[in-house]
Formats: C-alpha cells, structure tokens, sequence
C-alpha cells in the first residue's frame, strides 16, 4: 500500500476503486419463495487492493463477480468502478476464468495479443507487449503452442497473461486455480504474487479455498448463501510471500471455517 | 394487448406465425395468377391431393397407404439384410487388427461410390424390380453399418478392458460383456445414418420402373403435370423421415438409457 | 505414427485390395456368367476404356464436376450464412427454424420433380437438387456450432472490449469453425450421391448419364469404368476437403 497517500480514515484505503452498493440478484423466473442469489451486497475494494470473496459452491461468489465485471446485470444496487456505474464488460476490466476460457483456435502468444487488441500500440509494440507477458508469466518457449497442448498451470498462466494485456485496472479472477491439483496450484499462488508484485492492479479474487485467499489477499469476504450475502470481512496485514504454518494465519483460518458454518 | 406481446416474445410462436404467413402469402400468390399453378400449386390445392392419392389413389387405384408402405417395406428388407451381414462382419474385423488394415481400403473405397452409381448395373444383373431396389438400400447401408461397428469395436476404451481383464474377463466373456455394449452407441448411430442412407436412396431407385412407392408418385405425377401430386408426395415423404428420426431416438433411448449420446458430449 | 508401421498398413491394404479384386476376377472367369453381363474387372475396365474416346469421358466428368461445385457452393455458402445469423440473431432464429426443421427430413431426391418443374431440363434444376443436398447438413452443424459455443469464450470475448458483429466475427465463428467443417464434409459426399442420381433421371452429359446411356447399350464395362470413376472422383475430393481442414482446424482442433 505504499503507494498511496494521505492517511485512510477507516481500515480501508482512502481511494475506493470499486464500490458495490446494495446489490442484489434474483432471477425472475424462480418463484418468488426462493432466497435470492445475491442480497444487500457492500463492498469497497480500494486502489491496488487485494480482495478474496470465499465461500461454499452456490454461495453467489461468482455471481458476484460475474456483476462486478459486467457480464450480468445486478437487480438492485450497483457497482462503481472510480465512480462510475458499470453497464457492461470490458473497459478495463481484466477477467480470468475458471473454465479453460482461451481461444482454442489462437497460440498463446496470439491469444495474449488478443488481449492486448484494443490498445493503442503498433502491431510490433502489441507482439512485443504479448511476448513481454509470456515471459512474465514463464512460458518463454511455449509462445507458438496451442491451448491444448498445454497443461492446465499454463494454461491459466495465459490467460493471467491474457487478462494482463488489456491492461486493466481491475483483474477479476473467477476460481482461476480450481481446477488445478495441489501443488501446481501453490506454484501458481506464487507466481500471481509475482506477477502482482510487478504490475500492481485491483484485484477481486474468487475461490472456496480459505488457505488461498490467506496466501494471497489484503481482505478477505466471506459469503454465506441462500440468500447469498458478505457475512463477515478480514483484513490481513501480513507482509507476503507468506507462511502456511504462521500463528495468524492459522488463527484467521479457523475463524473464517467458523464463519462458513 | 400485453398477453398478444407476450405470446409474441415466445420462439415457437414467432417461428409458426411466420411460417403461417408464407403458406398463406403462397395461396393468396396462387390464387391470384402471381405464380403459375403448375409450378406452384395452391397449398389449397396440395391439400386437396393429398386427399386424392389417400382415396381414390395415384396413378388410380394405388393409394397413398400402398405407396407408403411399399416405400417402407423396401427400406426395411434392404436395411436388414445391410445389418444383418454387417454386424458380424463388423465385429470380426473390428476385433482383428490386421483384418481392420486388409479391409480398410476396399471399405473406403465401397462407402465413397455413390450407390445410386450402381442402379444400372443393378438393372442389368437383377432386372427393375423389387431385388434390385431392396439390393441398393443394402449396398447403401451395408457399408456406413460396417465401418460405424468396425470402428465401435476398434476404439472401445482400452481402460474398460483392462478393468474387465483385472476381474477375469477373457475370450467370449469380454467380448459380449464389455466389447459388445461399450460399441453399442456407434453401432446404433450407424442404424440411424444407414437408415438415412436408405431413405435417400429408395426415392431415387424408385424413379425409375416402377409405379408403386413414394418415389415413384412423385416421378409419375410430374409426367402428368400434377404439381400438387408431386408436392404431396414430397410432404409424404418428409413425414415419413421425420418419423424415423423420432422413432429411432426413441430406440436408441431405450436400449442405451446410460448413454448420454454423442452429440451431448461434444458440448 | 513410425514409417516401418505405415508400410506394413498399406501393405496389408493393397493386400485385402488385390484378394478382392482376384476373387472378382476368378468369379467372372470361371463362375459361368457371360462376361457380357459380369465381366472380369481386367476387361471391364480395359475394354470400357477402348470404347468411350478419352475426351467424351474427360467431358462428362467435367460437366459432372462444374455441376457438383456450382451447386454445393451455393448450398453450403447458405447453409453458413443463414445458420450463422439464425443462431446468432434470436429473433432470425426463431423465425427460420420451424420452415428448415419442416423441410429437413425430405431426401433431397424427391425434389428433383419439382426441380424439373421450376427450372426446366437444363443445369439449374441439377444443380438446385445438389443445392438442397449441400444446405441442409452445413445448415444443422452451423447451426450446432454457433448455438453450442461455451459460454465462457463469449464472456472472455466480451471482457476484452468485443461486442457485437465484433464478438460474433472474432469469437463466435472460429469457434464453430470445426462443426462447420464437418457440415461440409458431410454436405460434399451427400452432393455427390443425389448428383449422380439427378444425372440418371434428368441429364444429358456428366457420369450419371454416361452410365445409365451405357445400361441402354447393355454395356457393363462402361458402367462399371462410370462407377469406379464417381467412387475415385468422390474419394479424392473428400481427401482433398479434407486435407485442407486438417491444415486449418487441425492445428488446434483433432480433427
């Protein structure tokens, strides 16, 4: 947070960079007794702020998100991105998937380029830009090959690379470990912080994984469902890279297990 | 006025009014000259057909039940005789890999010659009747049968067999407990698409020598200037393949109720 | 796939291939038909040959092919267009499927009288039969492709600034490019079936009518040379087809 100036008045940062106020989802087709997806959501995410949303499956997290970035529209409330009502996707707001959400048809290096399509660069500025960021996510050398001769690590290292080429201020992440096994899965962790440490964006990061929202996060917003709402947040003032086995971590696990329940 | 919106928003009912207006577009066009009626006869007029050929018949005295079960009737003897030759057959070379490599060609070869090609050929060697037309349809769908139960049986997942080998399945045993129902799916599938095969084959060998058949009342109406005949023969003829691709969809639902079909996969 | 295991296939390829031919041959030679009626493929083919003057058989093969392509482009083309727009656009969608959903189940043969009517003897009403053969597949596998996209590209697509036209031209298209491709494999051999019919029934040059004028002149050969002709013809062609998707899909898509 070192880059921000003037001393924040409360816990959070004195520059909201996303606001969301008073969301909620229904859908109409559902009878009306069903809870809601989503119900009297708040939530402030401040300039380069690392946020997690934890939660069982089903709790609307990535409902939640899927709003935030413009994808769906909420049915009360709104979201505010530096002030300003979000209507729709793009404008600066990255996404990564959960799902294997590159374009098959394009390379690595090609889908990153695609990311980076709407700056204003020359093609050669763009295809420097795209090799930059595979390098940055360690995939020099599987530049030319195509999504489905990688593995799913590096699959998802495209596509942080890919979501990173727009450029964005807000780099929203929708489970993008889940289905990755365990070990690759830390290895990626780390390599987001990495990646994050050198271009600092807003994140908004979605997993049901409590111990991965500790490794990486600021704060962490725990959801509980039907209707699905921010029962309780967590901040983490820890310097990262962090430890597993730390004291505070520990603790701060078994009071967010205690919370899902 | 809401509920007419309403109504309005619902696919079904934009796609079917739609479609109402073009038929009704098509009538009011040839009623008042704008299209010729021997091209384009009233859909009044096709209905009105239907009704001759289903009484009193076309050419007079076959009726529409007759040709459509003499159509029927081919498909399914040349259908059967396809299966009936191609399953076992299948199942060897499938089964065998160097038989697979030995056939592999002549099946390629076989399933790209048109089988209509062969009508003449068919005239010389078994005359313009019945055999002739049932032969076709069994030529038509012997292969497409053959090569979907070849490849049924070649690419049956080498896991299922292993796990049926760790319970000691072997010979026989293997072959009809695991083989048979895991090549299930593509040998059905090949039923379907040979059955489809037949279907386009028996209108074209029905066009020539023979009075009786759908094929045939379309081919024979047009000699006399009986568009509406013509037309409702085609309509005939689209039921009748609508109703195969729900019959077989029923059947392949049944005998396969673990199977989520092919085509769910793919998605 | 290791050289040494290619030779052995297509060894044991040509194998099956000659036993069959020989067991044809042996069949005509001393089964007691009259060769006239089942000639051994030696003769048959040989014989076909020094009858029908190269350049008559060049020509029909010829006017065969420029009918094929005329109307396959056409039908396929269509079949793209419209399945592209159709599953994109809902409200096109809506508004075309009952009509193709009602028209997809008649065997594109059974136009060939109405064809006849509508556009006369000549090349239009063959190449409107190969039309309808070519739409129909390309038309249902478009519509597959377009309609069966996962959702998540749409939305990856749709969180990089692509909207609209945008979305369906960069997203949507590529994605259904391998059911395309497969719409277009199967609407190619479909062509050719109902070509070579429509040639039997309404035609006055192309294979089709080469061997059906041959069955007049009780001439096996010929109709034996006509069919392993259009059998080759269709072969290569498909070959052909399909070489050049691997070259495109293949890269990304097993094909």
């Amino acid at each position: 947070m070192s880059g921000l100036t003037g001393a924040p008045a409360t816990g959070d940062a004195a520059r909201p960079k996303i606001e969301v106020v008073g969301l909620a989802k229904r859908y109409a087709d559902v009878d009306a007794a069903q809870p809601a997806v989503l119900e009297r959501i708040d939530l402030t995410v401040a300039e380069n702020e690392f946020v997690s949303l934890v939660g069982r499956s089903g709790c609307g997290k990535t409902t939640l998100l899927n709003i935030i970035a413009g994808l769906i529209a909420p049915s009360a409330g709104e979201v505010r991105v530096d002030g300003k009502a979000v209507t729709g996707p793009g404008g600066g707001k990255g996404m990564v998937f959960q799902q294997q959400a590159l374009f098959p048809w394009l390379t690595a290096l090609q889908n990153v380029e695609f990311g980076a399509r709407t700056r204003a660069l020359s093609p050669a500025a763009r295809r420097r830009e795209a090799e930059q960021l595979i390098d940055l996510v360690g995939l020099a050398g599987y530049a030319e090959r195509y999504p489905a001769a990688l593995s799913g690590g590096m699959q998802q290292r495209v596509a942080i690379a890919r979501a990173l080429a727009l450029d964005p201020q807000i780099l929203l992440m929708d489970e993008p470990f889940g289905a990755l096994d365990e070990i690759t899965r830390i290895d990626m962790q780390h390599e987001l912080l990495r990646v994050w440490s050198s271009r600092r964006k807003t994140v908004v990061f979605v997993t049901h994984s409590i111990s991965e929202a500790l490794m990486l996060s600021d704060r962490v917003a725990v959801m509980r469902a039907h209707p699905g709402v921010i029962a309780a947040e967590f901040r983490i003032d820890l310097p990262r890279p962090r430890q597993r086995t730390h004291a505070e971590i520990v603790a701060l696990h078994d009071r967010i297990w205690r919370h899902l329940n | 006025m809401t509920t007419l919106a309403t109504l309005l928003r619902h696919p079904q009912v934009q796609g079917l009014s739609f479609l109402a207006a073009l038929v009704l577009g098509w009538e009011v066009a040839a009623d008042v000259g704008v299209l010729r009626p021997y091209q384009f006869p009233a859909p009044s007029r096709v209905v009105e057909a239907v009704w001759e050929i289903a009484t009193s018949g076309f050419p007079e005295g076959v009726k529409l039940t007759t040709h459509g079960l003499v159509t029927l009737g081919r498909i399914l003897q040349g259908f059967l005789l396809a299966i009936t030759l191609a399953i076992p057959l299948g199942l060897l070379i499938g089964w065998f890999p160097v038989l697979d490599r030995m056939t592999l060609p002549v099946i390629t070869f076989a399933r790209s010659v048109a089988t209509l090609s062969l009508l003449p050929l068919a005239i010389v060697w078994f005359g313009t009747g019945e055999l002739s037309k049932v032969l076709l349809i069994a030529y038509g769908c012997f292969w497409v049968m053959l090569g979907n139960v070849v490849a049924g049986v070649k690419y049956v997942d080498p896991v299922l067999i292993r796990a049926a080998r760790t319970m000691d399945a072997s010979g026989l045993v293997l072959f009809r407990r695991v083989v048979l129902p895991a090549a299930l799916p593509r040998i059905l599938t090949g039923a379907r698409v040979s059955l489809g095969v037949g279907f386009m084959v028996i209108v074209g060998a029905e066009m020539i020598g023979t009075i009786r058949g759908l094929g045939a009342l379309i081919m024979e109406a047009r000699t006399f200037y009986r568009a509406d005949i013509s037309l409702a023969g085609i309509a005939a003829l689209g039921l009748l393949g609508f109703g195969f691709a729900i019959g077989l969809g029923a059947l392949e639902r049944k005998l396969l109720p673990w199977h989520r079909g092919l085509e769910d996969v793919r998605r | 796939m290791s050289a040494s295991v290619r030779w052995r296939d297509a060894a044991l390829g040509g194998i099956g291939t000659l036993a069959v031919l020989a067991l044809w041959e042996a069949a005509a030679r001393w089964g007691g038909a009259s060769p006239l009626v089942f000639p051994p493929p030696s003769t048959a083919v040989v014989g076909a040959l020094e009858r029908v003057p190269g350049d008559v058989l060049v020509g029909h093969v010829t006017i065969s092919l420029q009918r094929i392509v005329l109307g396959f482009v056409a039908g396929a083309t269509l079949g793209v267009v419209l399945a592209v727009a159709g599953g994109w656009y809902r409200i096109l969608g809506n508004l075309m499927r009952p009509i193709v959903e009602l028209l997809r189940p008649i065997p594109p043969l059974a136009w060939i009288p109405m064809a006849i009517v509508w556009f006369g003897l000549g090349e239009s009403s063959k190449v409107f039969v190969i039309f309808l053969a070519a739409f129909f597949p390309v038309f249902t596998n478009a519509w597959k492709g377009v309609t069966g996209i996962d959702p998540v590209l749409l939305r990856a697509g749709q969180t990089m600034d692509l909207t609209g036209p945008a979305l369906l031209f960069k997203v949507a298209l590529p994605a259904a490019m391998p059911d395309i491709a497969t719409g277009l494999r199967i609407g190619w051999g479909l062509s050719f079936g109902v070509l070579v019919a429509a040639e039997l029934i309404a035609a006055d040059s192309g294979m089709g009518y080469m061997i059906m004028n041959a069955r007049q002149l009780a001439d096996v050969g010929t109709i034996i040379l006509g069919i392993l002709m259009i059998g080759a013809a269709n072969l290569v062609t498909d070959w052909a087809i399909g070489a050049v998707i691997r070259r495109r899909l293949g890269t990304w898509h097993p094909v």
